[in-house]
């Protein structure tokens, strides 16, 4: 029973569950069953090759974070949440989380009539159960996915819920600010967002922290569901400080004729692992994946993608890239499954890293599974250097090698977001990757 | 499309290089490996005392090693080495006039155009036979100049100092469960030194032959290319098809000096029974080049990676691989390049063509070190699907320690679209062809490295296996 620590327990997972319904209480004792049943993942399995958990995770010492009753105001407020939050654009709603317990929530009433829902995921238990029953951890993250699915899904304290009915569209972003104050613990957290056929909605997530002395462990659940002819796209901005442990696991299902797009920026935490599984499920399904990460430091980031294509006559494009100086070091590992019968299939997948110190590191694996044979597949991965042509042509232009070099890797790592025009997270991001660069 | 029936039934899709031959070996081992094999493959080899403690080192590191869980399906690899015989002697000794070569065995080889191909283009040939090299030779010209090419045992024996010096050093037996298996058990291959400044114009080729059922070949081979020197070495590989399965798991140390320069090409048509697992690796100098060309059409399930070592400043590696599999045949092949000196360069192309249930993997290594700057690696795959029952993967690994690199991976899948194959139905030819002249042009670019006799043949060895291919 690997990862079963003196905090970390059956117990409390039945200190959480009391008083929940049955059906809940089912789930998460279930999920602890798979917890402790699973081994914990070592450098041995191909997706943590260059991850070690013995090294990079101490468990032992975690304490959960409870859930609280808390409040929100801008007074009391953490500067940092409060000035990101401000930085952002026109809302449909706003969601705050903080130590793992969501303390604001608004809505746009217009879309609150229109039948949308947007709430704490501990709310949702008493007000929507049967969409909770339906979709929290059964088809898209189950605790059979993995050790992390199902200790998240065991011990989960709060999270998300939006569900967007039917042919109902968002005008602005639904936004969710989550923020993180304690050393030592653990935080589970889950996003459950489901598109009604039709409908179309945005959403971005962004978590934040103070540094922290000790390593905290923030477990991010996160499902997606795009049913037919929705639109939808789901938006990571991961800027905690040094010391956190971030662990983001995401699965999306696209239905037929939906577009369901996601985009997920590391640029904190000291180790950031990202699980993503697009699946494509309908016919005429469409992911783009973009990703950007940028490290310096001792900072550590694992991106570990699949573009599971089940369908026939579905589109993925992937596009990661990374930035790394000091230390830092990135993996990417990505996967392109196309299934039998799923033929006309149009995959790409492309990595990019740039390597700005004699320290840093990348490895990438970006690879092809193809058992359908009409389909178009193609992957690239790239390591180099800054462009010289580049950095030549703009300090012959009189600017400095530090202005020129700074210039090239905001244009290198802009593509990305060039190709996601969201209110506000292009200049958020386009302000967070100078500050990074400056130093 | 429709299948192209007649063309299958009249034959042709048919492996061309099943005959066997009758005849009585001299000496058998027991089935199976266990240390008594290995202790009478030395004794009838008469080998050196530290000859066998290396075997026998290396089958307790064989025995203590777990069976890889990657690659392959490996899951009855088990049973069948239970049952195959480790050591077959065809005759007493190795021959240097094919005069002197059993008549049932020289049939074998004129059967496949071997002594012929050494009078018009080749500058010495090794012939395999089971488990030893029952004929060997070189031009005189070249034997003149010190060079050596000679089977291993050979090798060992005459040369005793060059072989101790560089005899698993390039590959250590405790590389992986198979380099281990060879390095107990070996037997024939070829032994090889160019000496410095040598330039050899034309080829030497090893020829391996499995003619026996449930037969274990396990070649071992080493090459010294010395400091400024040039060749080229030719590997081709075939055996008759059984019902049951057969094995051949070969180890490959080259050394490339500074300066030198060394192909090695291998052709590899194995019958569809067989299991065939290689260890092939180079330790390329100062300025040195080391080219690995890789074919691989035959076999039941192949796992090749041929690796450049890229060792002193400004050397440079490449592999270029083609592997056809057809149904039921798994090729996972590819190539890995470790960039540890400055300056040092390395391609790999890889070309797969996956027909009926026949599945390709590429797996391949690009690693920098910190400290090798301005390394440059290039990557390129691809794969082209004939049937929608076909399967193709690609699992590179890049792994970059080195700021001043500059490193990049492609690949892709395609079909052979309907628009090319319309147009040259339009043009007059059947289906078959134009598949056949598609799938040419696909293959091209490392077709036309070869020696033209070996382009010319594996031109028509993919035509024939593509025949009745349209579905």
């Amino acid at each position: 029973m690997e990862g079963v620590t003196e905090h970390l327990n059956s117990d409390a997972v039945q200190a959480l569950a009391s008083g929940e319904p049955q059906w809940l209480q089912n789930r998460r004792m279930d999920a602890w069953a798979s917890y402790e049943r699973t081994p914990m993942p070592t450098t041995r399995l191909e997706e943590w090759r260059y991850t070690n958990l013995d090294r990079k995770l101490k468990l032992d010492t975690l304490e959960p974070l409870g859930w609280i009753e808390r409040s929100f105001s801008k007074e009391t407020a953490p500067d940092r949440l409060v000035a990101e939050m401000e930085a952002d654009h026109e809302s449909s709603g706003h969601l705050v989380e903080l130590d793992g317990s969501v303390a604001h929530v608004d809505l746009d009433p217009a879309l609150a009539s229109k039948g949308v829902v947007f709430m704490s995921l501990r709310t949702a238990v008493t007000e929507h159960p049967e969409l909770l029953e339906e979709y929290l951890a059964t088809s898209a993250l189950p605790a059979e996915r993995g050790k992390f699915q199902a200790l998240n899904a065991a011990l989960w304290t709060d999270g998300i819920l939006l569900y967007v009915p039917r042919g109902v569209q968002l005008e602005h972003p639904i936004r969710v600010s989550r923020w993180l104050s304690e050393s030592g613990k653990a935080l589970f957290s889950r996003t459950l967002i489901v598109a009604e056929e039709g409908s179309q909605v945005s959403y971005v997530d962004e978590i934040l922290s103070d540094d922290l002395d000790v390593q905290s462990l923030v477990s991010s659940a996160v499902e997606v569901f795009a049913k037919d002819n929705a639109q939808v796209q789901y938006v990571s901005l991961q800027r905690m400080g040094r010391g956190p442990f971030h662990l983001s696991q995401q699965r999306t299902i696209a239905g037929k004729d939906s577009t369901l797009d996601t985009l997920n920026v590391n640029m904190g935490a000291t180790t950031a692992r990202l699980d993503l599984n697009a699946q494509l499920v309908g016919s005429g399904a469409n992911s783009d994946m973009l990703g950007l990460c940028f490290g310096e430091g001792d900072q550590h980031f694992d991106h570990n993608t699949s573009q599971d294509h089940v369908a026939p006559h579905a589109y993925s494009d992937l596009l990661y890239k990374g930035a790394l100086d000091g230390k830092a070091r990135s993996v990417f590992r990505g996967i392109i499954k196309v299934h039998k019968g799923a033929q006309q299939t149009d995959a790409y997948q492309t990595n990019r890293n740039l390597l700005l110190s004699e320290t840093a590191r990348a490895d990438s694996l970006p690879n092809l599974e193809i058992e359908a044979d009409d389909v178009r597949c193609s992957h690239g991965a790239t390591v180099g250097q800054l462009d010289q042509d580049h950095l030549f042509y703009l300090m012959s232009r009189g600017m400095s090698r530090e202005v020129a070099e700074r210039l090239v890797v905001i244009g290198f790592l802009g593509e990305v977001l060039s190709k996601l025009p969201l209110g506000g997270v292009v200049a958020k991001l386009s302000r967070a990757i100078e500050e990074k660069l400056h130093g | 499309m429709p299948q192209n029936d007649t063309i299958t039934d009249i034959g042709l899709d048919e492996y061309q290089y099943h005959f066997i031959t009758e005849d009585e070996p001299v000496f058998r081992s027991g089935r199976g490996l266990n240390e008594k094999v290995v202790r009478e493959i030395s004794a009838q080899k008469d080998e050196p005392e530290w000859m066998l403690d290396f075997r026998l080192k290396a089958l307790e590191i064989y025995n203590a090693k777990p069976m890889p869980t990657w690659g392959g399906d490996l899951s009855n690899l088990e049973n069948v080495l239970d049952q195959i015989y480790f050591y077959v002697r065809p005759q007493e000794k190795m021959e240097r006039s094919w005069d002197d070569v059993p008549p049932n065995i020289k049939e074998t080889f004129e059967r496949l155009g071997i002594p012929e191909a050494e009078q018009k283009v080749l500058a010495g040939v090794g012939a395999q036979y089971e488990s030893e090299m029952v004929y060997h030779s070189l031009k005189k010209e070249w034997d003149d100049k010190g060079v050596i090419f000679d089977s291993i045992e050979d090798g060992l024996k005459n040369h005793p100092e060059l072989f101790r010096e560089h005899f698993g050093t390039v590959i250590p037996s405790a590389d992986n469960k198979f380099s281990a298996m060879n390095s107990a058990v070996w037997s024939g291959g070829s032994f090889v030194y160019i000496p410095k400044g040598v330039e050899l114009d034309t080829p030497l080729q090893a020829y391996f032959r499995v003619n026996q059922e449930q037969m274990g070949q396990f070649e071992r081979t080493l090459i010294i290319a010395d400091e400024g020197s040039k060749a080229h070495y030719i590997e081709g590989c075939t055996a008759p098809v059984y019902s049951t399965e057969s094995f051949h798991s070969g180890v490959i140390e080259i050394v490339v000096k500074p300066g030198a320069h060394f192909r090695y090409t291998t052709i590899q048509n194995w019958s569809n029974n067989m299991y065939n697992l290689v260890t092939q690796r180079a330790l390329v100098h100062e300025n040195a080049t080391m080219e690995w060309l890789d074919g691989n059409l035959g076999s039941k399930l192949t796992m090749k990676y041929p690796s450049c070592y890229l060792l002193g400043e400004g050397a440079h590696g490449s592999v270029l691989s083609i592997a056809y599999s057809g149904d039921g045949q798994h090729q996972d092949t590819g190539g890995k390049v470790i960039h540890a000196a400055p300056n040092t360069t390395s391609q790999i192309v890889s070309k797969s063509i996956s027909k009926g249930t026949g599945r390709s993997t590429y797996r391949g290594l690009c690693q920098v070190h910190e400290g090798a700057f301005n390394a440059k690696s290039n990557v390129e795959c691809d794969a082209l699907l004939i049937n929608d029952t076909s399967r193709t993967d690609t699992y590179p690994y890049i792994e970059i320690e080195e700021k001043r690199s500059n490193i990049g991976h492609e690949a892709t899948v395609s079909k052979v679209g309907d628009e090319q194959l319309f147009y040259l139905m339009s043009r007059g030819m059947d289906e078959a062809e134009a598949m056949a002249l598609i799938v040419r042009g696909f293959i091209e670019p490392i077709a036309k490295l070869l020696p033209l006799e070996y382009a010319v043949e594996l031109n028509r060895l993919i035509e024939l296996e593509m025949e009745g291919s349209v579905g």
